[in-house]
C-alpha cells in the first residue's frame, strides 16, 4: 500500500468519515474547509495519527500548515521525513 | 414525600435500550416482562464473553442528526443523543423552539468504553500518540455537551454523577431550575453504557454466584443483576398545560433508616431494584412487600431510575401498570406512582409522578 493509499484509509477509518470511501478522496483535494470538510480538531487528530502510523512528527504550525493541505502534500512531507 | 409547590409537567419522553427505542417498544417489553440479554464476543481481546448484558443500538440516530455530525460521537454520546432527540420529538419541540431549554444528564459510569480505550491507547502507544478526540469523549459531561451542540440548545447544561443517586439528583436540579424560572423547559435524563471492563468486573465480582438468566428484582437476597445500557430522557415544563404524561409533584431523598416511612404511602411504588443484593436489602426495608419493577427490561445500570421515570410517566398516562406486579391491586388504575432508587449504602432517591397537579393530588 502506498503512503497516499494508507493516508486515505486512515482519514476514513480513524476520522470516521462514514459518508466517503478512500477511493473517492482526490490526491489534490483540500483536506480542510471546502474540500474534504475537516476542521481544526481533525488537524490535531491527524498530527497524532501521522506520528502513530508513520513515526513522523509534525512539530509545529510552521511544518503543519503546508503539510496538511492535501493528500499529495502530506504524503510528500511523510516520505521526505522518512528518508 | 416533599410536595412541590409548583408541580412540573412531563411534556415528552424518550428512551433507548436493549428493548429497542421509543415508548411503544418500552411498553411492549414491560408487558412481556423481560428483554433477552446477549453475549457479545467482541467485547474482549481474547474473543470471550464473560457475562450476559442488555445491549442497545443507536440505529436511526441519523434520522435526527446528519451522519457527518455524528462522526466524533462514541456509543455513550450517541445513546444520550438518541434519547434526547426522541424526547424532544415526542414533546413536539422543534429546532426553532429551543431558546429557554436546559439540559441535565445523569450518569453513573460516564463514557466508560472510551475512557478505558483511551487509557489503553496511552499504555500501548505512549501519551504522545493518545487521541485528542478520545480524550475529549472520555469526560463525563461529553454527552451533555453533544446534546446542546447538536440540538441547538443554548440554556444551562449540567452533568451529575452520583452513581445510583444520579438521576434523582438530576430531577431535583431540574425542578429547581424550573421553579426559579431559570428556564422554561428542561431536557433531563440518564445514560450509561456497557463495556468490556465492566463485563470483566461482573465476572470477577460475582464469580461465586450462579450466572443469572434474568433479573429478579424482588429476590432481594439474591444476586441476579445483569448489566444494561441505554438512555432515558424526560422533557419537563413549567407550563402545566404542556403536560402529556402527568406531573412530577413530590420528591424525597435521604437514608432509608431515617426517612423510609416518608415514602411508604398509598400510591404504587416502582422499585429501582435491579438484582443487586447489596441494594436489595434496602428496598426490602424501604417498602416492605415488593410492588412493581421494570428493571428486567432495561437491565442493571446506575442511571436505571431514568427508565423507571419514563415508565412511571407512561403508566400515569395510560392509567395502567405496564410492568410486572405481584399484587392484584397494583394492576388497578394508576393515577400516581413513586419511583424509588436505593444505593448500596442505604441512600435513596424518590420521585412521584401524578396524573393531576391540583389540590388533593
Amino acid at each position: 500500500m502506498t503512503t497516499k493509499e494508507k493516508l486515505k484509509q486512515i482519514l476514513v477509518e480513524d476520522l470516521n468519515l462514514e459518508d466517503i470511501t478512500p477511493e473517492e478522496i482526490e490526491d489534490d483535494e483540500p483536506l480542510f474547509g471546502e474540500g474534504l470538510g475537516l476542521d481544526s480538531l481533525d488537524a490535531v487528530e491527524l498530527v497524532v495519527l501521522v506520528q502513530k502510523h508513520f513515526g513522523v512528527e509534525i512539530k509545529d504550525m510552521e511544518e503543519g500548515r503546508p503539510a496538511l493541505q492535501s493528500i499529495n502534500t502530506l504524503a510528500a512531507f511523510i516520505e521526505d521525513k522518512q528518508e | 414525600m416533599n410536595l412541590l409547590t409548583q408541580p412540573v409537567a412531563i411534556q415528552g419522553i424518550g428512551c433507548v435500550g436493549a428493548f429497542g427505542r421509543g415508548a411503544a417498544a418500552f411498553v411492549e417489553a414491560m408487558q412481556r416482562g423481560t428483554t433477552a440479554p446477549q453475549y457479545h464476543d467482541d467485547l474482549h481481546g481474547d474473543g470471550s464473553a464473560y457475562f450476559p448484558a442488555f445491549l442497545a443500538t443507536t440505529d436511526g440516530l441519523d434520522d435526527y442528526v446528519p451522519k457527518r455530525a455524528l462522526r466524533r460521537l462514541d456509543h455513550y454520546s450517541r445513546l444520550a443523543l438518541l434519547g434526547g432527540c426522541l424526547a424532544l420529538d415526542d414533546a413536539g419541540i422543534s429546532a426553532d423552539q429551543r431558546d429557554r431549554i436546559g439540559v441535565i444528564v445523569a450518569s453513573g459510569y460516564g463514557a466508560s468504553a472510551t475512557t478505558f480505550g483511551f487509557l489503553d491507547s496511552v499504555l500501548d502507544d505512549g501519551d504522545h500518540c493518545a487521541s485528542p478526540t478520545a480524550f475529549s469523549n472520555s469526560v463525563h459531561n461529553v454527552a451533555g455537551a453533544y446534546l446542546s451542540m447538536q440540538l441547538g440548545i443554548h440554556g444551562p447544561n449540567l452533568t451529575l454523577s452520583q452513581f445510583e443517586m444520579s438521576v434523582s439528583a438530576a430531577i431535583y436540579n431540574a425542578v429547581c431550575w424550573l421553579q426559579q424560572g431559570r428556564v422554561d423547559t428542561v431536557l433531563v435524563g440518564g445514560v450509561d453504557e456497557h463495556c468490556a471492563v465492566l463485563n470483566y468486573c461482573y465476572r470477577r465480582y460475582f464469580a461465586e454466584e450462579i450466572e443469572p438468566q434474568r433479573i429478579e428484582p424482588f429476590a432481594f437476597n439474591r444476586q441476579t443483576a445483569i448489566p444494561g445500557e441505554g438512555a432515558a430522557f424526560l422533557v419537563l415544563s413549567r407550563d402545566p398545560k404542556k403536560s402529556r404524561y402527568g406531573y412530577i409533584d413530590a420528591i424525597c431523598a435521604g437514608h432509608v433508616e431515617q426517612r423510609a416511612e416518608s415514602v411508604i404511602q398509598r400510591s404504587p411504588i416502582l422499585l429501582g431494584a435491579d438484582g443487586h443484593r447489596n441494594s436489595g436489602q434496602w428496598y426490602q426495608r424501604c417498602v416492605g412487600n415488593p410492588k412493581t419493577s421494570c428493571s428486567a427490561v432495561y437491565g442493571s445500570l446506575p442511571s436505571g431510575q431514568a427508565f423507571d421515570l419514563v415508565a412511571a410517566a407512561l403508566m400515569v398516562r395510560d392509567q395502567q401498570c405496564h410492568a410486572a406486579c405481584d399484587r392484584i391491586e397494583e394492576a388497578a388504575q394508576i393515577r400516581q406512582i413513586t419511583s424509588i432508587k436505593c444505593a448500596s449504602d442505604g441512600q435513596f432517591g424518590a420521585v412521584r409522578v401524578s396524573r393531576w397537579s391540583g389540590k388533593g393530588r
